[in-house]
């Protein structure tokens, strides 16, 4: 098994590779739903702002967010100066590349768990309130979990989404071997030199089965969550 | 109760406005590339399409339209990195002429014949600098007397890739030659290219950054705090090649740039002549 021998430093890619999307995922779920739920179902001034903000990165090409993010984020950056203060540091460290991570998959997280809310019945909605349930108790008890297979299906995207992020990664917080260098960016290192393919194929391979494997996950995840919603 | 949601429906749902939205920027985007691509001006003869090294855009960019202004071929430049350039070449792409930053890939592509027999030759050459943002330079001294580890103070060194773009494999050898190497190695953040270190130390993220002389002078917010020595790191030669079969404007673009004129404008951007 000549292919699935792997180097520290290839070990090392991969495993911060996943950490970082784990991470940038599960932090960016709460503020995805909410966001998904304030387009879906709120009327406000400056819901179009809000729409265009959330969408922005799938649109500006990966490095200018990240030019964008080091210039709000990096230790001179009006946020990230303050938060700084506060022991939380994204510039050239882990955090950043999650960070990154989560800004380029946050459109297509809430793109989908939006869908599956506006798909929800509000007649059921408003059958639960004349019932006498509050509105926080008609989302918790209604709304959410009818929307599963939809924030499923987000989370798995944005999950896969962060994996094979490298454009705006590499220009945050640019490529430290066990802190920010992640597998697009050590594949990326490998292709510039030449005669290097097959290593750069194995990490190909790699993530080729991390994001099949996320996407298989979510399959069956949904295919669960929609057989118990139908069977209660 | 009972609930009829269909959640297979829902990924198409949403990726299909994706899809639609991606094709209506694509084509938008085709269609001023298009209008741009004609729009200059009425060329006589077939345009020449040069691939070259992004760290040569601003100095070739001026060339170009020397050229324009004399001959009667319109040069359309690609910029990239010469690694992803010279891939595309190995796989058809439409290039004409090739100048890379790196002896290495323009090697390859002559071992595979895809390159003129006769039109490689070494044009330009280019100095590595060590670079601090211009708030916090020191006036510039000799590398040896640098003491780069104990001014770092937990902000990262910028290079590109180390082990892979040129600016950093020069840069390495570089640290190497002075002997701080195994000391700064932890610090070092590596980018893509070295104009992506350029800019992690125009932003004063990083203390020091490691870039080519004709970067530093490309951004006022960046100033050289000391130069490498020549000889501690393999030449920084870009060597220029017609693509075979060659074009008449191939060659003709292949001489100017040899010419004193191309020459004067290469050096006012901070380049150096490989001519001997």
């Amino acid at each position: 098994m000549m292919l699935l021998d792997f180097s520290a430093t290839e070990w090392q890619a991969i495993s911060l590779s996943i950490k970082v999307s784990l991470v940038a995922t599960l932090f960016s779920l709460p503020f995805g739903i909410l966001a998904a739920y304030a387009l879906a179902r709120w009327d406000f001034y400056g819901k179009h702002l809000l729409n265009g903000l959330v969408h922005l990165p799938l649109v500006l090409p990966p490095v200018v967010t990240g030019y964008l993010l080091l210039v709000v984020f990096g230790t001179r950056g009006p946020i990230g100066g303050f938060l700084q203060d506060w022991g939380l540091v994204f510039a050239f460290r882990w955090t950043g590349a999650a960070l990154a991570a989560a800004i380029m998959a946050f459109p297509l997280m809430v793109r989908a768990i939006r869908l599956s809310i506006e798909a929800v019945d509000p007649k059921l909605e408003h059958a639960a309130s004349t019932l006498g349930a509050s509105n926080t108790w008609i989302f918790i008890t209604i709304t959410l979990p009818l929307t599963l297979p939809g924030i499923l299906a987000g989370t798995v995207l944005a999950f896969a989404k962060a994996l094979g992020e490298f454009g705006a990664t590499i220009t945050f917080v640019s490529s430290i071997p066990g802190q920010t260098q992640t597998v697009p960016s050590a594949i990326y290192a490998l292709l510039q030199v030449p005669g290097q393919e097959n290593a750069a194929l194995r990490l190909v391979l790699v993530s080729v089965v991390l994001a099949m494997g996320a996407l298989l996950l979510s399959e069956v995840l949904a295919r669960r969550a929609s057989k118990r919603m139908n069977g209660a | 109760m009972h609930c009829n949601f269909d959640w297979e429906s829902m990924p198409k749902g949403f990726i299909r406005p994706l899809i639609r939205r991606t094709a209506l920027v694509a084509s938008l985007h085709l269609c001023f590339f298009g209008a741009g691509l004609m729009g200059i001006k009425p060329a006589t003869a077939d345009p020449v399409t040069v691939f070259a090294a992004a760290s040569l855009k601003a100095a070739l960019d001026d060339v170009v339209l020397d050229f324009e202004r004399t001959a009667d071929h319109q040069i359309l430049v690609s910029y990239a990195g010469s690694s992803a350039l010279a891939r595309q070449i190995e796989q058809g792409a439409p290039a004409n002429l090739f100048i890379s930053a790196n002896v290495n890939w323009m090697d390859r592509l002559g071992a595979q014949g895809l390159l003129e027999p006769d039109t490689g030759l070494a044009l330009l050459t280019n100095t590595l600098v060590l670079i601090a943002p211009t708030d916090e330079a020191a006036p510039p001294v000799g590398i040896e007397d640098f003491d780069i580890i104990s001014q770092l103070k937990g902000r990262p060194l910028a290079m590109a890739f180390a082990d892979a773009v040129p600016a950093g494999i020069y840069g390495k050898s570089a640290l190497r030659h002075v002997g701080v190497w195994d000391a700064v190695a932890p610090h070092v953040a590596q980018t893509d290219s070295v104009r992506g270190a350029l800019a992690l130390v125009a932003r004063g993220e990083a203390r020091f950054g490691i870039v080519y002389a004709t970067d530093a002078q490309a951004d006022p917010r960046v100033s050289i705090v000391a130069t490498f020595p020549s000889d501690s790191h393999a030449p920084i030669v870009y060597p220029v090649a017609v693509i075979a079969p060659a074009s008449r404007g191939a060659l003709d673009f292949a001489a100017f740039l040899r010419s004193p004129e191309a020459h004067d404008t290469f050096e006012a951007h901070g380049f150096g002549s490989a001519a001997p």
